[in-house]
């Protein structure tokens, strides 16, 4: 398993670039995946959509709708690709610390 | 591991992932002779298997009937020459013929290689069955890559993807990993929309004792809202007693699709069990290719037990309430040109061909055929669960969709850029949502019932 | 030679040809039809099940779909096959008088079998030799070809060339009905021929009855077992199936419509 050193710390990652274990998800976890994505400063609408992928995925241990994330955050699809290039899925759940996402999707 | 000697493979499991679906990987040096082993099993019980194995005249009429051989131009994509790939091991070791005369058959010892070579073109195979409509005989090449894949799961080599999806499938019901609560929480996130959006209220009952199991797609709880949203409409608006079980929220069965022993079998005895604790009386199948094939065909021979609930598609029943005029519909609410991409499993495996004009005729206004369609309709390119999104089979991807993008590019409904690509499969939506902005086809992708759901007439 | 070709191999190939044939027919039935792996649309009735077995027999019809300029190739090859392999039959039994039958003279039929052997023969030629060409020229079809794929219709086409030229030069290299008529009759009967019999002074005919012996026995280990084959896995794939009936249990539409289900204002909205 390939593994990430963030200030010290050794996270581990599957081989898409996820982070193994949610738990050991920080900001500056999130802030080392946007440099990995390309994504060179983390706004508050960053942040917004983080959180709520996170406080989502503590509630029900899953990434929400793709519709209903949209409309919580209040960014259109569209927006969200501005701010995660990769898309929702690979993208922002990746910078939440969320697993990847499985199945048909 | 996106390259073996050149040849594109999908990122497989580790060992740890393969005992989740209960698999002890097979050791490198014993890979070989347990192939044959396998192999052997294999080829004495699957008739249609051995068929394809000893009665094609290689007339090469599968080639460009294949989508991922004109997509790829791989001379190992052309269906009978992916089957030659187990072709000459079973030559070799099974066939008086191939141990007498070896290379002048084409027979071949049995490595590693051969086991590496299974494992790139089996998973680029779509497991579509448009070989075996084209062939002279019916040789059916799906055959040959569902023992290709047996062998190979035996072994211990499967996609991560396909191994993520059976143990969540195990754990929770489904292929996307989601748990009740969030079930719950999108139904209810749902129920809202269809509220705000269409002024009608839509409950979508969850393990509630009803008539009708309604089975969907995990894929429609993350990727589809419109394609629940429109199946809840239509069980609403006719007034059914119907629930969806939190134990099964899922179309889709990848058993068919790696494993057609334990895997698919489990999976259907899951089904079954929440049929009875639910006491209903009908199963109805939401929008998922290859699992209305697994449902529909292989129940029969899987179940061991009588089944006593009849299993149809959403669509054979939306058909019957459209021919039987019990709908009132506006397809005006649908204006913008439709064409309809009949999945393969659906085209080729089910007969659900027709009802699918049925109800898409009776939702939209501009509906244009594809041609071919229907039992010649080629496929997304993302059949059997091969979506891989590793950079280089995501490249093999867009490869694999092409013929269908210069099928849908003819029809014309994307020349104004707001064409809408009907696939009602979760498959299919998965693949063809990238692949339609990868070829710039000017479409939107949806579902079936979506199409219904907005076109129902409420008062 | 030529008499251990006429009289003692003939033997040998309808051991191996039979025993062949059985060994690879049972090997077939031991393995078991175990899912329901038919193509849809479902034929509903046997007799539509026929009707495809018929017409992918007769008409080749899914190759007349899939690939039009291998179908006009391989149709009208097998087709004169079949024509020439009937012929055979009737023409040896019936002495080229067969067509009197239909009302013809007897030497009318005898010109009408020459002639319609004749054809069907270059037919048949003509076709193997552009399925043959195919093998190389077209390269999807090169890509799928092993050397053995070749073997086979060079076989054929020696076969069918030899036979073409005993009847084009009929009365220099042919042989004529009556004498064949004997020579299988006494095959048949298990009675040896004496050695001055005339089949054996003609040497196109020993070679071309050769030709056919080594394709009966490599047939049963070969891919010509495809006759076979296409029944057989069209038996799997071409089968009837009902469809359950539609309609759901305990729904009445009109009445949850007249209730105004799902209509915020309703009373009677779930």
């Amino acid at each position: 398993m390939p593994s990430i050193n963030v200030n010290g710390v050794e996270i581990e990652i599957d081989e898409d670039g996820f982070i193994v274990d949610p738990d050991q998800w920080n900001e500056d976890v999130a802030k080392y995946f946007a440099q990995v994505e390309g994504i060179n400063e983390l706004t508050d609408d960053h942040w917004k959509v983080i959180n709520y992928l996170r406080d989502y995925y503590k509630q029900f241990q899953i990434a929400p709708m793709i519709r209903k994330l949209c409309k919580e955050t209040g960014c259109s699809l569209k927006y969200i690709y501005e701010l995660f290039p990769t898309g929702p899925a690979k993208g922002a759940c990746k910078l939440a610390g969320l697993p990847k996402p499985t199945g048909c999707v | 591991m996106p390259k073996y000697k050149d040849m594109v493979q999908p990122v497989r499991a580790t060992d740890e992932e393969m005992r989740h679906i209960h698999i002890d990987p097979v050791p490198d040096d014993e890979k070989c002779e347990k192939a044959l082993q396998y192999l052997d099993e294999m080829r004495k019980k699957f008739r249609s298997f051995v068929l394809a194995m000893e009665s094609c005249v290689k007339c090469g009429a599968c080639a460009e009937n294949c989508h991922t051989y004109l997509g790829t131009k791989d001379p190992n994509n052309i269906p009978t020459n992916r089957a030659e790939l187990i072709r000459k091991i079973y030559k070799r070791y099974f066939t008086l013929e191939g141990r007498w005369f070896g290379k002048l058959v084409g027979a071949e010892d049995i490595s590693l290689d051969i086991i590496e070579q299974w494992y790139s073109y089996f998973y680029q195979c779509s497991e579509c069955r448009r070989c075996a409509r084209a062939c002279p005989f019916g040789i059916d090449t799906c055959e040959v890559t569902f023992v290709g894949r047996q062998i190979l799961h035996w072994l211990g080599i499967v996609p991560k993807l396909h191994a993520h999806v059976g143990a969540a499938m195990e754990r929770v019901g489904n292929h996307t990993n989601l748990p009740k609560p969030g079930i719950v929480d999108t139904l209810e996130f749902l129920s809202e929309e269809i509220m705000d959006e269409f002024g009608v209220e839509v409950p979508f009952p969850v393990d509630q004792p009803a008539e009708i199991m309604y089975i969907p797609s995990s894929a429609d709880f993350l990727l589809n809202p419109y394609t629940l949203m429109g199946a809840g409409m239509f069980f609403t608006y006719i007034g059914a007693s119907w629930t969806i079980p939190s134990t099964v929220t899922e179309a889709g069965n990848f058993g068919l699709l790696f494993d057609q022993m334990f895997t698919q079998r489990h999976n259907v005895t899951r089904l079954l069990d929440a049929a009875q604790k639910l006491g209903v009386k009908k199963i109805v199948w939401g929008e998922c290719g290859h699992g209305w094939r697994a449902a529909k065909m292989y129940i029969p021979t899987l179940a061991d037990r009588p089944v006593r609930w009849p299993i149809t598609h959403l669509h054979d029943e939306i058909a019957y309430y459209i021919r039987t005029n019990q709908l009132k519909l506006d397809p005006a609410k649908n204006p913008k040109p439709v064409t309809l991409h009949d999945p393969c499993n659906y085209a080729r495996a089910c007969d659900l061909i027709e009802n699918l004009r049925t109800v898409i005729r009776a939702s939209v206004v501009d509906f244009r055929e594809m041609t071919p369609n229907r039992e010649w309709t080629f496929c997304c390119g993302g059949g059997s669960g091969i979506l891989f999104d590793d950079p280089e089979m995501y490249q093999r991807r867009i490869q694999l969709s092409a013929k269908k993008a210069e099928l849908v590019r003819a029809t014309g409904v994307g020349a104004n850029g707001d064409g809408i690509l009907c696939a009602p499969c979760s498959i299919c939506k998965a693949q063809l949502y990238p692949m339609v902005e990868e070829h710039k086809l000017g479409v939107e992708v949806k579902g079936l019932v979506d199409l219904l759901g907005r076109a129902l007439v409420w008062k | 030679m030529s008499y251990f070709i006429l009289q003692i191999l003939p033997y040998v190939t309808m051991v191996v040809f039979t025993f062949g044939l059985l060994y690879r027919l049972g090997r077939w039935a031991g393995a078991r039809i175990v899912h329901d792996i038919t193509l849809s649309p479902f034929p509903q009735s046997n007799t539509q099940v026929l009707g495809i077995f018929g017409a992918e027999l007769i008409f080749f019809r899914s190759l007349f779909s899939s690939d039009r300029a291998l179908w006009v190739g391989a149709w009208l090859m097998h087709m004169a096959l079949f024509a020439v392999i009937g012929g055979h039959l009737t023409g040896i039994y019936f002495l080229g008088k067969q067509f009197i039958y239909i009302g013809t003279s007897e030497n009318l039929s005898e010109q009408l079998s020459a002639l319609l052997g004749t054809t069907m023969g270059l037919i048949m030629f003509a076709g193997l030799l552009y399925l043959f060409y195919r093998r190389f020229a077209v390269a999807k079809v090169r890509e799928v070809s092993t050397l053995s794929d070749y073997l086979h219709l060079v076989l054929l086409l020696s076969i069918v060339t030899v036979g073409n030229i005993m009847r084009l030069w009929e009365h220099d290299l042919g042989i004529t009905y009556a004498p064949v008529k004997d020579y299988v009759t006494h095959l048949v009967m298990l009675m040896p021929l004496p050695m001055t019999h005339e089949v054996f002074t003609r040497p196109f005919f020993v070679l071309h009855l050769l030709f056919v012996q080594i394709l009966l026995m490599i047939f049963p280990f070969s891919k010509l077992m495809h006759v076979f084959g296409m029944f057989a896995e069209r038996w799997i794939i071409n089968r009837v199936y009902k469809e359950p009936a539609p309609g759901l249990p305990n729904v009445d539409v009109q009445a949850a419509r007249r209730a105004g289900l799902g209509l915020p204002s309703s009373e009677g909205g779930v």
